[in-house]
């Protein structure tokens, strides 16, 4: 009896999954999409069929299309900034008092923990595998990526990823979230001693990263064999692009930085739970460092190239003219990719190392900054007597100059020596490399995401409040981090939940700053979502204005043919949904986009 | 062949990284001369592999970037980085691949040859 009623319900359970499962599968799209309009890529010549792509959820649980795929990575890569983002705004409350006011010390390092390893793996790396997976292919003329099925696998290798990352916060009994910072140095993290490191929310963590090291890995092999085997005819090295050049030299860094993370990693968890120890006893925790950092050097220049690629890209479609010095910046790209692997140690100043090998580190680190500052110089001189548009995207890689070249003479600094030894484990240090991580990078993302907002979304955002974001962003950015800089100069160490009452007014600086910050992208998730519903349809396949100052380029070409080749479902023209009082012609034409007003 | 790849143009385009290159071999020839902190078989010979592998692997990576990129410009059309596959998009140099022009190319090339020779004599 009892087992007929088992059958009975699994039975019933079964028929309720096909019935959910055909439900999904007919359930009505997400956006306007037909076969040939958004299946095809370049040229639309690999003939996508409706029956390959299903409609509703069905479609992104299965896709294996380069662009849908990268709608994936920057969903996933949003999502995780709002939780780093939100994390942050929690420590920085904390911090208006010196003592532990609002939250614990041990929550506080919990935060602190997962912020970095958040905005670092799974919002940064995420977000530039967007940008990547959704134009790399585009504009090299290709028809996807070279394999496809890896892509799909990498991504979805990543929300497990993030939910191991993240587990230690989940309401599970005997769990806690790691307070190993990201650096995860040893021994804290090998879970010895008296603390309560231990615990199995690390182990998880290590985990998670591990698997969205594996995932990054994977989409780095895509990327190279897409970029030297699917380029189009006349795509040639010469012909290639700057983002995909980055892109390229990124996935050349991460096939060689990640795997060394991954294996030191699993060293670390061998040494928490199978009773290994490699990083027990004399120069262990040294190994730690050394391994850790060999990956985490090329791990910030994975972070920064695609981001300069994106403003190297965008800066000079609104400046009315090319890049200036194109092969400069290509070279001095993959400068920086090689000399990348040659300075990890300069994390390590003060760990007394050998002089002779810190010298050494100290004269590699010196010489990178060369690569950098040529690209800074190429940006500013693009812009120089260029026809100027201030869009929003034009905003946010202005902000990226201005930015990292605080965030870049900052580091150059603390590439000597003598200046590290002092400023070393301060606040200086969150200070540049926040410079560079925030005031840069999520910058560049901003910039990107705006400016081929109208190729992936088919609708425009809305230009007053794209420039509220740049704003308040940018002041935000400057407030925060500045006050950090001189914090740091004023002694006040890194990392801890309290502090001593002499800092506490930059501290609450640096906390106004952070709240403008706040509320300066809770308008762009507000503009970025409300617009996508409802923003105007861009329906001119050059909404910068590109042809007429002859830099129009591949990705809107294809945007230009998905709009003439698309079939109106039902016959019937989609009327364009409008903002509040907006003239289309005008709210389209976008931001900047009229010469005139820019020239006054 | 390697004189008409890299030509004037294509050697000032890759001085962007001879700086970074000539950096290090400052640092190098520094800590030859003055060792400020001793010379150690072991220390010192990390201390200049860590200079010499990025300097040779820098300089090995820049040469075949720059055969590659000025290789492709001398043997096909030269587009717009981006634009390359866009329609009817306008080369900025047209390969031109008639005799006259790889006539052309090898006088060029000799007389490149000829004037680094008589700059070498200087």
């Amino acid at each position: 009896m009892q087992v007929n009623g088992q059958l009975a319900l699994t039975v019933l359970m079964g028929i309720f999954l096909v019935a959910v499962a055909a439900w999904l599968a007919r359930i009505e799209n997400w956006r306007s999409y037909t076969p040939i309009g958004g299946g095809g890529a370049l040229g639309q010549q690999e003939g996508y069929v409706s029956e390959e792509k299903p409609s509703g959820i069905i479609r992104w649980l299965t896709t294996v299309d380069h662009k849908d795929i990268g709608l994936l990575y920057g969903t996933y890569g949003l999502i995780a900034f709002v939780v780093g983002g939100l994390m942050v705004t929690v420590m920085r409350i904390e911090l208006i008092d010196p003592g532990m006011s609002f939250i614990s010390n041990q929550f506080y390092n919990s935060l602190l923990t997962s912020h970095g390893i958040t905005m670092l793996f799974l919002f940064g790396t995420p977000i530039i595998a967007a940008f990547a997976n959704y134009l790399v292919p585009l504009l090299i003329g290709a028809d996807d990526m070279a394999f496809p099925r890896i892509n799909a696998i990498a991504f979805w290798l990543l929300p497990p990823a993030a939910l191991l990352i993240w587990a230690g916060f989940f309401p599970i009994p005997d769990l806690i979230p790691a307070q190993t910072a990201w650096t995860m140095y040893t021994p804290l993290s090998a879970g010895v001693g008296a603390g309560n490191q231990a615990n199995a929310g690390v182990d998880l963590m290590l985990l998670g990263l591990h698997l969205s090291g594996v995932s990054a890995t994977m989409g780095s092999i895509n990327f190279i064999a897409t970029i030297f085997t699917e380029r189009g005819d006349d795509v040639s090295w010469a012909n290639l692009d700057i983002f995909s050049w980055t892109i390229l030299t990124q996935s050349g860094l991460i096939l060689f930085a990640f795997p060394l993370l991954g294996s030191a990693l699993v060293m670390l968890l061998f040494d928490r739970n199978f009773g290994t120890t490699f990083f027990a006893g004399e120069g262990g925790a040294m190994l730690w460092q050394h391994l850790f950092w060999f990956f985490g050097h090329p791990e910030v220049y994975i972070l920064v190239l695609p981001p300069m690629g994106i403003v190297s890209y965008v800066l000079p479609r609104f400046s009315g003219r090319r890049l200036f010095g194109f092969k400069f910046v290509v070279y001095s790209t993959l400068a920086i990719g090689v000399l990348s692997f040659g300075v990890w140690a300069h994390h390590m100043f003060a760990t007394g190392m050998d002089p002779r090998l810190r010298a050494s580190f100290m004269a590699v680190s010196l010489a990178i900054a060369i690569p950098s500052a040529v690209k800074t110089f190429n940006w500013i001189t693009t812009m120089w007597n260029g026809r100027v548009r201030l869009t929003t995207p034009m905003l946010f890689c202005i902000g990226f100059v201005s930015n990292f070249i605080i965030g870049g003479v900052t580091g150059v600094f603390l590439a000597s020596i003598p200046v590290d030894l002092i400023l070393h484990d301060t606040y200086y240090v969150v200070g540049h490399f926040h410079y560079v991580v925030m005031g840069a990078i999520a910058f560049a993302g901003f910039a990107g995401l705006y400016y081929w907002y109208p190729l992936y979304t088919g609708r425009m955002y809305q230009k007053t409040l794209g420039k509220a974001h740049f704003w308040l962003s940018m002041v935000g950015t400057n407030i925060t981090f500045f006050a950090m800089i001189l914090l740091g100069y004023g002694g006040m160490p890194r990392r801890y939940a309290t502090y001593l009452p002499q800092f506490a007014s930059l501290h609450q600086v640096a906390t106004i700053g952070a709240l403008i910050l706040f509320v300066g992208q809770v308008i762009f998730v507000w503009n970025f979502v409300q617009s996508w519903l409802e923003g105007p349809t861009v329906d001119d396949g050059d909404p910068w204005d590109l042809r007429e100052s002859g830099l129009y380029t591949a990705e809107w070409d294809w945007y230009d043919q998905k709009l003439q080749t698309a079939i109106a479902d039902g016959g019937e023209e989609e009327d364009s949904v409008l903002t509040d009082g907006g003239d289309e012609e005008e709210s389209v034409r976008t931001d900047g986009g009229d010469v005139d007003a820019a020239d006054d | 062949m390697a004189n008409k790849i890299f030509d004037r143009d294509t050697l000032l385009d890759l001085t962007v990284n001879v700086v970074p290159l000539f950096i290090i071999g400052f640092f190098v020839v520094g800590f030859v001369v003055l060792a400020p902190f001793g010379i150690d078989p072991l220390a010192s010979a990390i201390q200049f592999g860590l200079l010499a592998v990025p300097f040779v692997l820098l300089a090995v990576l820049t040469y075949f970037a720059g055969r590659a990129v000025a290789g492709a410009e001398h043997s096909s059309d030269v587009y717009l980085p981006g634009q390359a596959s866009v329609r009817g998009a306008e080369p900025l140099e047209e390969f031109d691949d008639t005799p006259e022009s790889l006539e052309r190319d090898q006088t060029n090339a000799v007389e490149g040859e000829t004037a680094d020779d008589a700059a070498d004599d200087h």
